[in-house]
């Protein structure tokens, strides 16, 4: 007890340890009526820690060579203690990491926490998005299975329909007019350090943005319900008489943080086949094509979308349409009202392009 | 006027043979040979073996005509030309030869067998069990009383069927746990090796009739798959106690959600 005091007190006259506990954690007030889903981002930086401890243990034995990939994941999941365990981990993190990505989104939209003075949170949380898309996507070929294979022959195939370019682009994509070992290495570079790097920062940036913005107050519960910002100058939101980060609305994160380990344990321990179906056990093979090969779910919909259209060029263009759309909201959607029972259209529209989604993601599915 | 009705009319045939030949294109399946194209469109005994071989095993397996009748089966012209290598059917002891040419170890076990050794005097040849065009995979079910029945009593086939009855049932569920084990990302190649080594052993068996002996290779083959069974269970064992544990982690993770969130409620 002695030394810790010592330790405590050597630390604060040179960092101010008091000082700093006091303004980042028990005198950093959150709103009094916060809820549930403000918790989700704190779940999402627990489940991309997890995403980078399983990936820096799964390098270990990962071999990324075209000859090799398959066996040496196939060591994993069998020979190495404990592999098994791991990629599972790494597999189920990943597409949960997208599922409550998309929830934390879906939270920030309906409470409309995304309009100012917060456009550069939500621009910055869209491009995380964005990153997340593509560190899956170049994840998914790494095993070298045939369902790998095949999905990012499809994926990569699509940018082909891009006029004028889009012969150049796929070749770019794969290193090659086909999906071959050269795709592989740029995966797995793209996979475990360009785009890990990207997310930190665009993270360390959101983060940044959250401390110096302040974080929003719910518009549930409240008389006034509308935006309180003032295009004059800058203002730091604070919330005098609000619950204290710590320890109150740390606990509350925490637990949700044990809600999330609940589901993704159900996942990985009882099904974990349903992120890496019986395709996904065979070894790629360039001259066999399975039958029914689709992408991952979040893809689905794209997917779908792209047969819809006669042509797969206004395709991508509708998607790039929505995708900019969704990007540029905050600064489209101005208006003063963040509940979002007092905001018919946006409902409209919001749960009309849910159930859209998730129609196109069935539809997909079921093709 | 006339010529140019004439240059229209021969305008509009060709496109109505191109649209014809271009909508029928679909119909004829891809990768039909011209035996199956032309015999397809015969009658009698020209189309009868069509139909059993699109529902053998040889068909399944991408076995066509040609590979057991020879012949060229992109050249209708000369498709049944001996030139082209055309072999036709072949006469009664010519059979075990001809389908030996692939089946190379069955047929040696088929000669040393009593069928083989009454080739010509009576005894049946390949295609009296296995029929000529629709060949199926083989399995136990073709030892049956109706069968045997055609060229002697059902007696002893049935002691050879009994012998054999449970080796083919552990065979079939080994294979099965296998596949399961496998699309659940088990690597099962070297047990896949092994059991498809006690599969050959025993269908050697499926050609021998001196029953003592198909008593002690049934043994001896029941004594290996009984080692795979072993490792099998080892692993579906292992897999038990990982999902004990995955509910013990589940439990855990849900009492922890709800302290913290006991222990929560009492700082509101």
């Amino acid at each position: 007890m002695f030394l810790f005091r010592k330790i405590h007190n050597w630390l604060n006259v040179r960092l101010g340890v008091d000082d700093l506990v006091e303004k980042q954690l028990t005198g950093y007030l959150l709103p009094a009526n916060i809820n549930r889903w403000y918790s989700l981002g704190s779940v999402l930086l627990f489940i991309f820690t997890l995403q980078v401890i399983s990936g820096v243990l799964l390098l270990v034995y990962y071999v990324p060579d075209a000859d090799k990939a398959f066996t040496s994941v196939n060591a994993i999941m069998n020979t190495v203690p404990y592999g098994w365990l791991i990629r599972l981990c790494h597999v189920v993190g990943s597409n949960m990491m997208v599922l409550v990505l998309i929830l934390h989104m879906l939270s920030v939209l309906f409470m409309g926490s995304y309009k100012r003075p917060r456009e550069l949170n939500w621009l910055s949380g869209f491009v995380i998005f964005t990153l997340v898309m593509a560190i899956s996507l170049t994840g998914y070929l790494l095993p070298w299975s045939q369902l790998s294979f095949w999905a990012t022959t499809v994926a990569t195939n699509s940018a082909g329909a891009i006029p004028f370019v889009g012969s150049y682009l796929v070749e770019f994509l794969r290193g090659g007019a086909l999906v071959g070992p050269y795709t592989l290495g740029r995966f797995f570079a793209l996979h475990v350090a360009v785009i890990p790097i990207g997310i930190v920062a665009i993270i360390g940036l959101h983060l940044f943005l959250l401390e110096r913005i302040g974080v929003s107050t719910p518009p549930f519960g409240l008389s006034d319900t509308k935006n309180p910002w003032k295009d004059d100058r800058f203002r730091h939101e604070d919330h005098p008489g609000g619950i204290p980060f710590f320890p109150n609305y740390l606990l509350s994160d925490m637990t949700s943080v044990a809600i999330y380990l609940v589901f993704f344990l159900l996942i990985l321990f009882f099904a974990s086949n349903i992120f890496l179906p019986k395709d996904a056990f065979i070894p790629a093979n360039p001259f066999q094509t399975p039958a029914h090969i689709k992408p991952e779910w979040y893809f689905l919909s794209n997917y779908q979308t792209l047969k819809i259209f006669p042509n797969e060029f206004i395709g991508l263009m509708v998607q790039g349409a929505g995708m900019t759309f969704l990007a540029l909201l905050p600064f489209i959607d101005r208006g003063p009202e963040r509940h979002p029972l007092k905001r018919p259209l946006f409902m409209v529209c919001a749960v009309g392009g849910i159930l859209l989604w998730i129609g196109l993601m069935i539809w997909g599915h079921y093709s | 006027m006339n010529i140019f009705r004439k240059i229209a009319f021969s305008r509009l045939t060709g496109v109505a043979i191109t649209f014809l030949l271009v909508s029928v294109a679909p119909v004829m399946a891809e990768g039909d040979t011209v035996c199956i194209q032309c015999h397809g469109s015969q009658t009698g005994r020209g189309l009868a073996p069509v139909k059993p071989w699109q529902t053998s095993i040889h068909a399944v397996n991408g076995i066509s005509c040609n590979h057991c009748h020879g012949g060229d089966p992109t050249d209708s012209a000369n498709a049944m030309s001996p030139q082209r290598g055309f072999l036709g059917a072949p006469e009664e002891l010519a059979i075990p030869g001809f389908c030996g040419r692939c089946h190379i170890g069955i047929k040696a076990d088929y000669l040393h067998s009593a069928h083989g050794r009454a080739l010509g005097k009576g005894g049946p040849t390949c295609v009296t069990c296995h029929g000529s065009h629709a060949v199926q995979k083989v399995s136990i079910e073709l030892i049956n009383e109706k069968n045997c029945s055609r060229c002697h009593s059902y007696d002893r086939a049935r002691i050879i069927r009994s012998a054999m009855e449970q080796t083919e049932t552990t065979l079939v569920t080994l294979s099965q746990r296998l596949e399961q084990l496998k699309e659940r990302g088990v690597d099962t190649a070297e047990l896949e090796k092994r059991l498809f080594a006690q599969r050959n052993s025993y269908h050697s068996l499926f050609h021998e009739v001196n029953t003592a002996r198909i008593t002690d290779e049934s043994a001896k083959i029941a004594a290996e798959l009984n080692l795979i069974k072993g490792r099998l269970d080892k692993i579906d064992a292992e897999h038990h106690q990982r999902k004990v544990i995955g509910a013990f982690a589940v439990g855990g993770a849900l009492l922890a959600a709800l302290l913290l969130n006991l222990l929560r409620r009492t700082y509101c």
